[in-house]
């Protein structure tokens, strides 16, 4: 077909057509006080406590409830079915349950229903994916109806962190269905209840009008869609298909903006690093300290956040820790991007002619790992580190990540719970997938995760992120930032950082 | 007639089982999904749980005739992901993917063939040109692409359909045609060259000579006698449907067998691989088997023995 000047009349047509419906209504006309979210993943279960998926867990903390929440405006615990707790003594709490509160098919919320739920939890056969936290409690009883007692194996000072993470089931129910059926057909004491589920194509809730709080304004029913692909997922929320989408291309940020929708921006709890191992059975020139400082020279970091993520990432300080977190260390700076001083250090380590290294990272993820790692190599090359690169698999990037063969370098975004201790003892040289080994490290690691008081603890984490900073344990990279897009009558929607979010405070004005 | 069906649903078996027995082990040669489904931070005595809930710390060939075994009874093994039986999630998610695979393929076949004798009786002439070209856009240009652009142009820009989900013949639109441009592309290839030739065989002559219509010696005459090879390049490409499906499903959101398959792919989820492509191997050879069946109705020279 040549190009004629008739064919052309129908392309500008195409395009007027195009650009002048930008102004066309939804194609989907639901009803105003629906609440339609668009997430990756359909939820395997809507037992919140099944497994740590995010998309998992939000669908079911519609319906069941924790007894606290890390409220992600003012990052503090905030009780829910609790009013609070009290720490008896460092191993010992007593939590105040909510009084004249029921689940939604009757039975009541009590200590009995706590102690049931917390006996679940604390069980690795029945809720595997949180031994991490559960480990921390050793045993639960009921004082009386609206009371229970906790006890802890050890003094541990970021209990609040575990202390969110339960949520409370009807026992009698329970017993009846059991965790995989409860998975399916759940029953709480949330806003909402479960009214359909299609596998992989809607989940729709229903107000729970006996709801004993403060029911979210403007909300009858609550619709889960998982939408997997991303650029699909970007173009319903811009059509106004769906009031909330989570994890927005960055490409597709600037478009979904123009079309009058909201991009929230989180920061998330993910930061991105390269492991440079110095453990024993991988030995490699990056055990000298000057070499795996100058690959932290070698990296130009802003050039990464400026040129890949479009400025939406964050550099990163030179440390871990984020910058509102306890023991975040505001006198140390990121390794500036310094290629000759790169060079020099290697050239004082003994190699004036470079090296070469093999580098792991995965493909497919994290956002754009594979374009990161590429970028970071050439930089690498620039300097004399001749990178092998090895890309791998996800399941297999995880499988070598989680056995310390992600080495000696490895591209790496973890994204621990919200506790200075949960980032820092990865680098314990005991952790299972720490490419660390350094006796102070992990003298402070320990004194960070049994010291109890807030100031003591800030000042340990201080001296612990100056002292990786200076052994440059790991390339400090960049913090990733989540993108959420909501239609502009959706008011208070506002996710953590490990992309967890609540309906309270959300509110759709009709 | 039975006894030839009874011949061919045995010599199936045997390529059924050939499936199972390479899907199982190529799944396994992936490695441990332990590591997909708990988190990083998960304690081993967590891990190990994991495992031995699901029999993974067994040895490949005790997990193999466990599997055999179990198979032997119906039982697909449990979804690691789901916990529930493998099976129940691929018959779950079966009405949706029958769905918009007969959509499919009606609209492949009722916009393929016309086109493929169209172009085929305009030889030469620009309407033929404009035919041919759609058609190499159409097998050259990948499913996936297609699906991205009728979600930016056709539900973004013209707000004509839905971007995805499955509610209402609307929502249909979009991934049924995206899925058929491929099929539909062939067969307008195939019905064309197959129409070509019959167009110049002297029966053809003789029924414009004894004064029939043009229209009855094209689509009786000419299409009757040039349909066979469209059948068996349509039951051929069945599989290439099937492949779409998982890529069409996952654009737009559609909650059917595809998106299934690739969620387990994904989550080394093995007895759902394993159901799946079961699954998708018995719809192949069935597909087959009922082309087979076709040619003696269409030609009745052709004898089924």
């Amino acid at each position: 077909m040549t190009l004629t000047r008739r064919t052309l009349h129908s392309i500008a047509l195409l395009g007027a057509l195009a650009l002048g419906t930008a102004a066309l209504p939804a194609w989907s006309q639901n009803s105003p006080s629906d609440l339609v979210i668009a997430q990756a993943f359909d939820p395997t279960s809507l037992w919140p406590n099944f497994n740590t998926a995010s998309d998992e867990i939000n669908a079911g903390a519609l319906i069941t409830e924790p007894l606290f929440w890390t409220d992600a405006a003012t990052n503090t615990l905030q009780p829910v079915l609790a009013l609070g707790y009290e720490l008896v003594d460092p191993t010992t709490l007593l939590i105040k349950l909510r009084e004249g509160v029921k689940f939604s098919n009757g039975e009541p919320f009590n200590a009995d229903a706590v102690v049931a739920s917390l006996t679940n939890f604390m069980n690795k056969d029945i809720a595997p994916a949180y031994g991490r936290y559960a480990g921390v409690f050793s045993g639960v009883e009921k004082v009386d109806d609206s009371t229970i007692k906790l006890t802890t194996a050890f003094a541990y000072p970021a209990l609040e962190l575990a202390l969110g993470k339960v949520f409370i089931v009807p026992p009698a129910y329970w017993a009846e269905v059991g965790a995989d059926g409860f998975g399916r057909a759940p029953i709480g004491t949330g806003p909402f209840v479960l009214g359909e589920w299609r596998r992989d194509d809607r989940i729709v809730m229903t107000r729970n009008a006996d709801y004993w709080g403060e029911a979210p304004a403007g909300i009858e029913r609550v619709i889960i869609r998982p939408v997997p692909d991303d650029i699909a997922r970007a173009a319903g929320v811009e059509a106004g298909e769906f009031d909330i989408a989570t994890n927005i291309p960055i490409a597709n940020a600037a478009a979904i903006e123009a079309a009058g929708k909201t991009i929230i921006e989180v920061p998330s709890y993910r930061i991105f690093s390269l492991e440079l191992s110095n453990l024993e059975k991988h030995p490699s020139p990056l055990h000298d300290k000057r070499v795996r400082q100058a690959v932290n020279y070698a990296i130009d970091k802003q050039g990464i956040i400026d040129g890949l993520f479009q400025s939406r990432a964050k550099p990163l300080h030179g440390q871990l820790l984020r910058d509102n977190q306890l023991g975040f260390n505001p006198d140390l700076q990121d390794y500036p991007y310094d290629p000759e001083k790169a060079k020099a250090l290697l050239a004082e380590a003994g190699y004036p002619d470079g090296v070469e290294i093999e580098f792991r990272f995965p493909s497919g993820r994290y956002v754009q790992d594979q374009e990161v790692a590429t970028a970071i190599a050439g930089m690498l090359e620039a300097v004399g580190i001749r990178p092998k690169l090895i890309q791998l698999e996800a399941g297999e990037f995880l499988r070598q990540l989680v056995n310390q063969e992600l080495a000696p370098i490895g591209y790496v975004g973890l994204g621990p719970a919200d506790d200075p201790d949960l980032q820092m003892s990865q680098y314990h040289s005991t952790w299972r997938y720490s490419y660390v080994n350094h006796p102070e490290i992990d003298r402070l690691v320990e004194a960070g995760a049994s010291e109890m008081d807030r100031d003591k603890r800030d000042v340990i984490y201080r001296e612990l992120s100056a002292l990786m900073h200076e052994e440059a344990s790991v390339a400090f990279l960049f913090q990733n930032v989540d993108l959420y897009a909501t239609a502009p009558d959706v008011k208070g929607f506002l996710p953590r950082g490990d992309q967890l979010w609540t309906i309270y405070g959300v509110s759709v004005a009709n | 007639m039975a006894k030839y069906l009874l011949v061919r649903l045995l010599y199936v078996l045997p390529s059924l089982l050939g499936v199972l027995v390479i899907c199982f082990f190529l799944t396994r040669l992936s490695g441990d999904p332990t590591y997909l489904f708990m988190p990083i931070d998960a304690t081993d005595a967590a891990l190990a749980a994991f495992r031995a809930k699901h029999g993974l710390d067994r040895s490949l060939p005790e997990q193999f005739f466990l599997f055999v075994g179990n198979l032997a009874q119906g039982d697909f093994g449990q979804s690691l992901r789901f916990g529930t039986p493998a099976l129940e999630l691929v018959f779950e998610r079966l009405p949706a993917t029958m769905e918009l695979a007969l959509a499919t393929l009606l609209i492949a076949v009722l916009t393929g063939i016309p086109l493929g004798v169209i172009s085929a009786y305009r030889r030469g002439r620009p309407i033929d040109v404009a035919i041919r070209y759609v058609a190499a856009l159409g097998q050259s240009i990948p499913t996936f692409y297609w699906g991205i652009v009728s979600i930016i142009v056709l539900a973004l820009w013209l707000r004509a359909f839905p971007t995805g989900g499955r509610e209402g013949l609307t929502s249909l639109v979009l991934p049924a045609t995206t899925l058929a441009t491929t099929m539909m592309a062939l067969i307008i290839r195939v019905t064309r060259s197959s129409m070509l030739n019959v167009i110049e065989q002297d029966y053809i002559r003789t029924a414009r000579a004894k004064g029939q219509s043009e229209f009855l010696v094209i689509t009786r005459h000419a299409l009757g006698n040039s349909i066979i090879p469209v059948i068996t390049v349509v039951a051929l490409q069945f599989g290439v449907l099937l492949g779409g499906v998982v890529v069409t499903e996952t654009v737009f959101s559609w909650p059917g067998v595809g998106r299934l398959a690739i969620q387990a792919i994904y989550a080394r989820d093995f007895p759902v691989v394993q159901a799946v492509v079961l699954f998708f191997a018995v719809v192949f050879v069935f597909v087959n088997l009922l082309a087979d069946l076709l040619y003696s109705v269409v030609d009745p020279r052709v004898r089924l023995k």
